[in-house]
């Protein structure tokens, strides 16, 4: 299960968070630019810190204000897909995704790339790959860390429109098969209503169903 | 006169000292540039004094506190060392001149590198330690080699703290710059030659150095695909987007 429910002060307005998935399945939280999607994700995350209130991850309290819980986010197994994918250049896309596995499961980090079909860039440096390769690979990279709570923020939109029905279409298949808590951030409502289970629309800096 | 031992010297010099100021500055400029430590505009405003001194305020200052009367010099004296007209000595001044330099520019270095990277490092498990040497470091590679590069620069041609500290005794502290200057002030204008020539090419070598590694950061900087070039598997690139199938037989591990 996971439990989202903060608040935290913003300079223009305070930021309300509350989203609940009880069992896994695609939320989809959906809001105009600057509505502060982003940084709904980057609390949940640990990238950033909340003022109130707790966050929940599988049975694991990994931000709780009233406990005095902030777990740093390399310990909070949250898979995060960024907007511009933060893939390391100077790293093969074989190595972006080794990075984050410990040294006795490197060796698969091939088979990552071979599930969102890309093995045959593993040499490849993310500069020299596509909009749509440098997604899959950011994609593959979130997912190595067997994350508890999938984070995509924006991941269609660097593409062209081909692409985006093409991994639209891959994502709805993958969701199906990976039965994982996801929370995508979208501020198109068209693909809002076409990939979430659930919609959450951030508005005037409140989270509703 | 031989010019091979200021010109050799000046290179042990150089070289050690760039050593020191690399680990050093770089170790400097991530505990003041990255982390919130008190009096930190204090720490910096010092390491950066050398660069504002007249280099012989520099010297006398190190001569003060390195001389046998001075406090680290009294220590190492009552150790049965001396480090005042030594090359040892020129070694100090070379660092101290130049550590203002290499400190800046791996200040900046570690700062240019966009925090997205080193935020999603984070997200993936790696300790702040593993962030900094896989990401921040390499990311940060091309600007800490051009302070390295410029650190040398400075440290070759090191004058007046180290004529204050060092002292100018041909075949042990003379180095380059004040065999050039002896040189000069003695008439002997062919040894002048031969050191402005050899200066004039190890400047142009760094220069090439640091040129060739500006490039490769930008590089990899770079997000964009250049127009029409391969990637590293050499096949040419079409425009066409993913097809649904495997290109080459999928490269499975």
């Amino acid at each position: 299960m996971i439990l989202v429910n903060f608040e935290k002060e913003l300079p223009r307005f305070t930021l309300k968070a509350a989203i609940m998935l009880e069992k896994p399945m695609t939320a989809i939280l959906w809001g105009e630019s600057g509505a502060g999607k982003t940084t709904v994700l980057d609390c949940i995350a640990g990238l950033a810190e909340p003022d109130r209130g707790e966050v929940l991850l599988e049975g694991v309290t990994v931000f709780s204000s009233s406990r005095g819980v902030n777990l740093p986010p390399r310990e909070r197994g949250v898979g995060f897909v960024f907007q511009s994918y933060a893939l390391f250049p100077h790293l093969t896309a074989e190595e972006n995704v080794a990075l984050a596995m410990p040294r006795e499961r490197r060796g698969s980090a091939a088979g990552y790339l071979e599930r969102l079909r890309i093995a045959h860039l593993r040499k490849t440096k993310p500069p020299l790959l596509s909009g749509g390769e440098r997604q899959r690979l950011a994609l593959a990279r979130a997912l190595a860390i067997h994350p508890r709570l999938l984070l995509l923020d924006e991941p269609f939109s660097a593409l062209d429109w081909r692409t985006r029905e093409e991994t639209h279409r891959e994502f709805l298949a993958m969701r199906d098969e990976l039965a994982m808590s996801v929370i995508l951030v979208t501020h198109d409502r068209a693909e809002a209503d076409l990939l979430g289970h659930r919609i959450y629309e951030l508005r005037d800096g409140e989270v509703l169903e | 006169m031989n010019l091979l031992s200021p010109i050799l010297l000046s290179l042990r010099v150089a070289a050690l000292a760039t050593l020191v100021t690399l680990l050093v500055g770089l170790g400097l400029a991530r505990l003041l540039g990255l982390r919130r430590v008190p009096l930190r505009r204090l720490w910096e405003a010092v390491i950066m004094l050398p660069l504002v001194f007249p280099p012989t305020l520099t010297g006398y200052l190190l001569l003060v506190i390195l001389g046998k009367r001075g406090p680290i010099g009294a220590l190492l004296a009552s150790l049965g060392l001396t480090v005042v007209f030594t090359w040892i000595a020129a070694v100090i001044a070379s660092f101290v001149v130049s550590l203002p330099l290499m400190f800046q520019n791996c200040k900046a270095a570690l700062l240019s590198v966009d925090p997205q990277y080193e935020n999603a490092a984070r997200t993936l498990g790696l300790s702040e330690g593993r962030v900094f040497r896989r990401i921040t470091l390499p990311l940060a590679a091309p600007g800490i080699l051009a302070g390295t590069a410029l650190s040398f620069a400075r440290a070759m041609g090191e004058f007046g703290a180290t004529l204050m500290v060092a002292g100018n005794i041909p075949g042990r502290t003379q180095t380059m710059p004040l065999a050039l200057y002896a040189a000069v002030e003695g008439g002997r204008s062919v040894e002048a030659n031969i050191l402005l020539a050899v200066t004039v090419g190890l400047c142009f070598a760094l220069v090439a150095v640091v040129s060739i590694y500006e490039r490769r950061g930008y590089r990899v900087r770079d997000s964009g695909r250049p127009e029409g070039e391969l990637p590293r598997n050499g096949r040419p690139r079409t425009g066409r987007p993913w097809n649904g199938r495997i290109r080459n037989g999928g490269g499975r591990p």
